[in-house]
């Protein structure tokens, strides 16, 4: 380790690169950080909920005098901060930035960047006040007020100007990976969000139709917006801590677009046995095994994250876990399946080893790598980073084993009409238990990430913590 | 507590700058060298690999689709074949829901079916509820108009019956046959069942028309 104090100028090495984002007072700087701080606040945030609906499982008394803090609310509150709030801010944010690097020009467009973030957190924090007091839609992953919804999407699209102007604006014609899969993160959460809103919201379809859409929607959000935003970090992270090029890279355009085409069609899986028409679920059953073969492509692109490598570490948990989620997804989804595990926990250990054990393993990494290079100063403590990395891992594996424990054991009871519901929740109890463990460690370490960027990109320790390339 | 080999996690140094990437990876797609005249393995066995998931969806679909027919609500019924079979109606059921329908028969023919004295004739043991299925076809599809006979009581004809089979009830040959079955075979009646068959011969035959008199029905046999 170099200590030299950081000079902003053209000499300076690695935080001088084309997008200018890495010298204080870069473009894009200042909203890129105040994106990234404030998706680790709603982290946290979405972590206390998270363990406040954890305890509530198994002891059903916990805080339930308080209507704000009811189950049913704090679990929405605790999705919605997650998804929004840690994954729909950050994600966005590190897609914008990843655009620019690649762009080979400083980033335009900042100061749309900054009032969409404004906004966006504005939007989100509004919409968790008024899911508290009950005016929630009560569609999974959509669980924002229909008054604030608008504002996300009006703040989205100027978060994402600044990325499409870097993307359209890049130096070079041909695409990496990693800018496919930002631009079309991009470009396909207003469409999603639109749809669902027009659909759901403003001129509800009726009956079963609306079920179809939720599904569509949820599974749309996971496939179409926050997987492609987390891989985009990964494609781009792992060739430059490696310094190799991917391999089997000629594969990944066919990743890409399996992806991209077949994705939208999986959510029916979630209404296998429903009242919808089978063809739906059978389409569902057949895209979610092809998709398959987007996971084949990216565990063999990525598989050089294996190497050492603290940043690295948590990029292979991260393609680890969102292959191994893949591979549930579509061995679940097999009807015979599917109807021991629907509609129980074991729903949920796949949506947790998907959106923490993949795209929130993914996304630590990127941002591991990304916030020295934005603030343009190294991160202020290395044990922080590695406690993170075990605690994470730890709770996520820990999470994911005792839901779907429990959901197992819960599917096997409610299949049996002598087992009486005291006595399945009896059987679950142990595993809850677990979860509520897991949760707990989980926060711990998002707070250890929070504690190390506030040293890092806010309080700005004296000079000579900065590392000149 | 690292050790020299591995790097700082504090700052990792980036091994590739963002320009080298993207030229790496754009040779990567370039044609590459031949060198030793072998097939790559890797694209050769993802075109397999893809082949068969293909084939299984392609299959899997074939099966379980139900046709895409919106509905089949079982995966492994076709439509028409099972599990979308038409229910069967049971004539007297339906015909006696048809009778009570506000508005219908009920209204006036009463729920005895004996009418009211002066008004409105009786069905229960009428010579023309329970005679000829050509008549009393032809007075539900089209209505009845003017003076009728019944039981050896004479109707004024003060009141019209309406046509049930066109404009307003727009009765289909099923809920026809179905009401007249009941009517038929209510109230002590024991006369054959009327079929949907019937009423559409007439229904084809007659076409467009107003009421009946009685003085026209009784040249019907």
């Amino acid at each position: 380790m170099t200590t030299a104090p950081i000079q902003a100028g053209p000499t300076s090495g690695e935080w001088d690169a084309p997008a200018g984002a890495g010298a204080a007072g870069a473009p894009g700087r200042g909203p890129l950080l105040f994106l990234i701080g404030s998706a680790l606040v709603w982290l946290v945030v979405s972590g206390v909920f998270a363990l406040i609906a954890s305890i509530q499982l198994h002891t059903p008394g916990f805080l339930s005098d308080c209507p704000i803090l009811t189950h049913g609310r704090v679990r929405v509150l605790q999705e919605t901060a997650f998804v929004y709030g840690w994954l729909g801010t950050a994600g966005p944010a590190l897609a914008v930035w990843i655009l620019g690097r690649l762009s080979g020009s400083p980033l335009r467009g900042t100061s749309w960047l900054g009032v969409g973030a404004a906004f966006w957190n504005a939007g989100l924090a509004l919409g968790l006040v008024g899911i508290a007091i009950g005016d929630g839609t009560g569609t999974a992953l959509f669980g924002l007020p229909a008054y604030v919804h608008p504002v996300m999407l009006a703040s989205y699209a100027a978060i994402a100007i600044a990325g499409v102007l870097a993307w359209t604006g890049r130096r070079r014609g041909p695409m990496f990976a990693a800018q496919w899969y930002a631009a079309a993160a991009l470009f396909l959460f207003p469409w999603l969000f639109s749809a669902a809103d027009i659909m759901l919201v403003l001129a509800p379809v009726r009956g079963v139709l609306q079920a179809v859409v939720a599904g569509w929607f949820a599974q749309g959000l996971w496939t179409l917006w926050m997987a492609p935003l987390a891989l985009a970090g990964a494609y781009y992270v792992v060739p430059r801590l490696t310094g190799k090029t991917l391999p089997n890279y000629d594969a990944a355009s066919l990743g890409f677009w399996c992806l991209v085409f077949v994705g939208g069609w999986t959510g029916g899986r979630h209404l296998i046995g429903g009242p919808v028409p089978a063809w739906i679920s059978t389409l569902a059953v057949v895209t979610t095994a092809m998709l398959v073969f987007h996971y084949v492509v990216v565990a063999l692109n990525l598989r050089p994250a294996l190497g050492a490598g603290s940043v690295l570490r948590f990029i292979a948990f991260g393609v680890g876990s969102y292959v191994l989620g893949g591979f549930v997804d579509a061995v679940t989804a097999a009807r015979s399946v599917a109807v021991s595990t629907q509609f129980t926990t074991f729903d949920q250990a796949q949506q947790q080893l998907a959106l923490y054990g993949g795209v929130s393993m993914l996304l630590y990494g990127t941002l591991y790598f990304a916030i020295p290079r934005i603030a343009g100063r190294a991160w202020s403590s290395a044990d922080l980073l590695r406690g993170h990395f075990a605690l994470a891992a730890t709770g996520i594996a820990l999470l994911v084993v005792s839901l779907g424990a429990a959901g197992l054991s819960q599917g096997r009871d409610l299949a049996d009409p002598s087992v009486s519901f005291a006595a399945m929740a009896t059987h679950m109890q142990v595993w809850l238990l677990v979860a509520t463990g897991a949760q707990a460690i989980l926060l711990l370490g998002n707070l250890l990430l929070a504690v190390n960027f506030l040293e890092t990109a806010v309080l700005k320790p004296g000079s000579g913590e900065g590392v000149a390339s | 507590m690292s050790s020299p080999s591995q790097p700082d996690p504090r700052f990792e140094k980036a091994k590739l700058g963002d320009d080298e990437l993207l030229v790496a990876h754009e040779k990567a797609l370039g044609p590459k060298p031949d060198e030793r005249a072998r097939y790559r393995l890797a694209p050769l066995m993802m075109l397999f690999a893809m082949a068969g998931v293909i084939l299984f969806a392609a299959t899997y679909l074939n099966r379980y689709s139900g046709r895409f027919d919106r509905s089949v609500y079982d995966e492994t019924a076709l439509p028409n074949a099972g599990g979308a079979a038409e229910a069967k109606v049971d004539p007297a059921v339906a015909g006696k829901r048809l009778f009570g329908t506000p508005g219908a028969c009920v209204t006036c023919h009463q729920a005895t079916g004996e009418g009211i004295p002066g008004v409105y004739p009786p069905l229960a043991g009428s010579e023309w509820a329970t005679g000829s299925e050509e008549r009393v076809i032809r007075i539900v599809l089209f209505g009845l108009k003017g003076p009728v006979r019944v039981r050896g009581t004479d109707f004024p004809g003060t009141a019209a019956m309406p046509a049930f089979g066109a404009s307003g009830f727009a009765w289909s040959d099923e809920k026809i046959a179905a009401v007249l079955t009941y009517v038929r075979q209510e109230w002590g009646n024991k006369a054959a069942a009327v079929t949907p068959q019937q009423v559409h011969k007439i229904r084809q035959s007659v076409g467009e028309r107003k009421e009946w008199t009685q003085d026209e029905l009784l040249t019907v046999k």
